[in-house]
């Protein structure tokens, strides 16, 4: 950003009202619908906004004479400064870059104009056009640094871009956030140290470090990796300006965590049950496929139990739907704390759950399914203040997933558990029954 | 007369001599009705609405010119120049008041004299002149304004008036309920931050102040001063109370302007 220094403009027109004795000298900067934008003047002139328009002075036909003031309708805010109306006018044309209409204006009112010094302000139109241009120019860089400044930071990313030359950056205020360092520009050595330290402090650093290591051979390399700093996950997209990396590099932060947390709510979403917050059939089964094909390697066994509330259309019938879903509920929760963290559970359908567990021994098969037997047994439901005496029936088998094994272990297993749970609930309910 | 309508101008009288009648901030020109008949017996009378009032204020309203009072100086020298005036005897409410003293020293040759009713170089005080307002008495005027126009209106209009007259407090509340807020709020701070008060020396032309005993926007100091520091004016202080007192007082400013309008047309 750079700002224009109007003493130049001013010292000219204090010289110029010097040398011919005006009583007012302005260079005013007029766009070519007669609107005055800016002002240098000797006096200095509190800075009012005025239209030339219908001044008379933009119109006439200037031969570098003074002329007399009552032929033009000044704006009051100039005329003021004289203390009245202007005797002599003189306007110097001296149009400038996008102000075709600027000069420099003297008015006389009380002092006489000196020829000698009129005969050397053309000399000075040149150097007035030239100094308004370059006003007009630095007015407009400083708006489209504004701009760019305001377009920097109303995207909701940290941005970091650096120069083509590879020694400047322009860093926004989120990325300045990240960085630790302040938003605006920075020379690109300085800010190496905290970008790396950036990287460092990721949970995933070296697999970031050595992502990053292949592409930078490439002058031109464009990727997008997303670095874990620990609840918080960003997603850094960095690539060349306009595609080549001469022109500089832009690296993009976006916080992503939001997202990321929203993807894992659906997708649990998508496979739990709705009431009992356990996973779902469909998810069951997905997941035992996976559980049987990482056990097919290892030759090791697998065992559903089948578990199914006894009576439980009688619980509905006496105490209610609510009530029926309360007991399905915490009857979920007792077999899912029953269970170690690594074993499936899932609502089957209806009253039913079924769990797949993954590696067990011969005997623990049993012990397991009499654990969720009695968890559900050795207590009375409790929902609103309604005590409701509550058991299940559990049927298990066992099969070995073997590397040729059957593809349809798991139907066969499920098959064999629904029989043995037929079994116990035709033995009496509120039993254990394992395939043989 | 492109500029004249533009302004919503309206003439009329019977007389040869030129009346300017300037209003002030929050009305229109329909201010002077209470005084019009008296100046269309004798003068050739021009109205118009300032910048950012009357019906067409938006349209006429450019927060760059007016952020100042020169702007509004300069509007009154186009319709002079445009109208082909001179000589004329402008006659002002408030914030015209000044309008018309910058516009006089740009062309004495236009202005005959001029009438101040409730007028003011500078409202605000300083050590040794009494304006009437405090900075930031402005302040919390302006954030009323901006905060709820409606609100503002009806507390500031009856401050106003000044007196118990619902039929004025409800003309005035109307013209400045016309006014867009953001005009309304950007003329009162160029209004209530300007300071002419060095310019006032220049006036050449003959000035009759007028202004209430008691007035909210304008204290009888104001009158004061810009009687004893126009090179030539009179003072005339009406016993009562408003900002408004060609609307609440008409009988009284006119008195006063047939006294002090004597000799020629009136």
């Amino acid at each position: 950003m750079s700002t224009f220094d109007d003493a130049a403009l001013t010292g000219l027109c204090q010289f110029a009202r010097l040398a011919t004795e005006a009583d007012l000298t302005m260079a005013i900067e007029i766009e070519a619908d007669g609107t005055s934008v800016w002002a240098a003047s000797a006096p200095a002139l509190s800075n009012a906004r005025f239209n030339l328009a219908r001044s008379g002075l933009t119109s006439h036909a200037w031969s570098g004479e003074p002329v007399d003031g009552a032929a033009f309708r000044l704006p009051t805010a100039i005329v003021q400064v004289l203390g009245g109306p202007a005797s002599k006018v003189l306007y110097i044309p001296a149009p400038s870059h996008g102000a075709p209409l600027s000069g420099l204006l003297l008015l006389w009112r009380n002092n006489v104009p000196q020829a000698r010094g009129i005969a050397q302000l053309p000399l000075l139109a040149q150097s007035v056009a030239r100094l308004l241009t370059a006003r007009r120019e630095a007015a407009r860089e400083v708006i489209v640094t504004n701009q760019f400044v305001d377009l920097v930071e109303s995207v909701p990313a940290g941005i970091v871009l650096i120069d083509g030359d590879g020694a400047g950056t322009v860093v926004n205020e989120r990325a300045a956030a990240l960085l630790g360092c302040t938003a605006g520009r920075h020379r690109a050595a300085e800010l190496a140290g905290p970008m790396r330290a950036l990287r460092q402090r990721c949970d995933n650093h070296d697999e970031l470090d050595a992502a990053y290591a292949e592409r930078m051979k490439d002058v031109d390399f464009a990727v997008t990796l997303n670095w874990v700093m620990g609840e918080r996950t960003f997603e850094v997209d960095t690539h060349p300006v306009r595609g080549n990396g001469e022109y500089g590099r832009i690296w993009l932060f976006t916080d992503v965590t939001a997202d990321l947390l929203m993807a894992a709510e659906l997708r649990r979403l998508a496979a739990s049950d709705p009431l009992t917050g356990v996973p779902n059939r469909r998810h069951f089964e997905e997941r035992s496929a996976q559980i049987i094909a990482a056990r097919e390697a290892t030759g090791r066994s697998v065992a559903v139990l089948m578990l199914d509330v006894d009576h439980f259309k009688k619980i509905n019938d006496t105490h209610g739907h609510p009530v029926g879903d309360e007991v399905l509920k915490v009857v979920a929760k007792r077999c899912r704390d029953a269970l170690r963290d690594r074993d499936l559970f899932a609502r089957f359908g209806g009253e039913e759950f079924i769990a797949l567990l993954a590696a067990p021994s011969a005997d623990e098969v049993p012990v397991t399914a009499e654990r969720l037997r009695s968890a559900i047994a050795s207590a009375p439901i409790n929902v609103d203040g309604v005590r409701v005496d509550v058991t299940v029936s559990v049927g298990g088998a066992i099969g070995e997933a073997l590397p040729d094994g059957e593809t349809a272990l798991l139907d066969g297993l499920i098959a064999r558990a629904d029989e043995a749970l037929y079994a116990a609930k035709a033995a009496g309910r509120n039993r254990v029954t394992i395939s043989d | 007369m492109e500029i004249f309508e533009r302004f919503n101008g309206h003439r009329s009288g019977g007389g040869t001599e030129i009346a300017i009648l300037s209003h002030g901030f929050g009305t229109d020109q329909t201010a002077w009705n209470a005084l019009r008949p008296w100046f269309e017996e004798r003068f050739d009378v021009i109205s118009f609405d300032l910048a950012g009032c009357g019906p067409q204020g938006a349209a006429t309203y450019d927060f760059d010119r007016h952020g100042s009072l020169f702007g509004y100086a300069d509007d009154l020298l186009d319709i002079i120049d445009e109208l082909g005036v001179s000589n004329c005897t402008y006659v002002s409410h408030s914030m015209s008041g000044m309008i018309g003293a910058v516009a006089s020293i740009a062309r004495p040759d236009a202005f005959k004299r001029l009438v101040m009713i409730g007028a003011s170089p500078r409202y605000l005080d300083e050590d040794g002149y009494v304006g009437g307002f405090k900075a930031e008495n402005l302040e919390q005027l302006f954030d009323s304004m901006s905060a709820n126009y409606q609100a503002f209106v009806a507390g500031f209009a009856p401050g106003v008036v000044g007196v118990d007259n619902s039929e004025v407090v409800a003309d005035f509340s109307n013209t400045l309920f016309q006014m867009r807020p953001d005009i309304a709020l950007n003329t009162s701070r160029t209004i209530f931050n300007s300071d002419v008060r060095g310019l006032v020396a220049q006036v050449s032309r003959p000035v009759h102040v007028v202004q209430t005993a008691v007035d909210m926007a304008v204290p009888v100091e104001v009158g004061q001063w810009l009687a004893s520091h126009l090179p030539d004016a009179t003072l005339d202080i009406i016993d009562a109370s408003g900002h408004l007192p060609h609307m609440t007082a008409p009988r009284e400013v006119i008195e006063i302007l047939q006294r002090r309008l004597a000799g020629s047309a009136a």
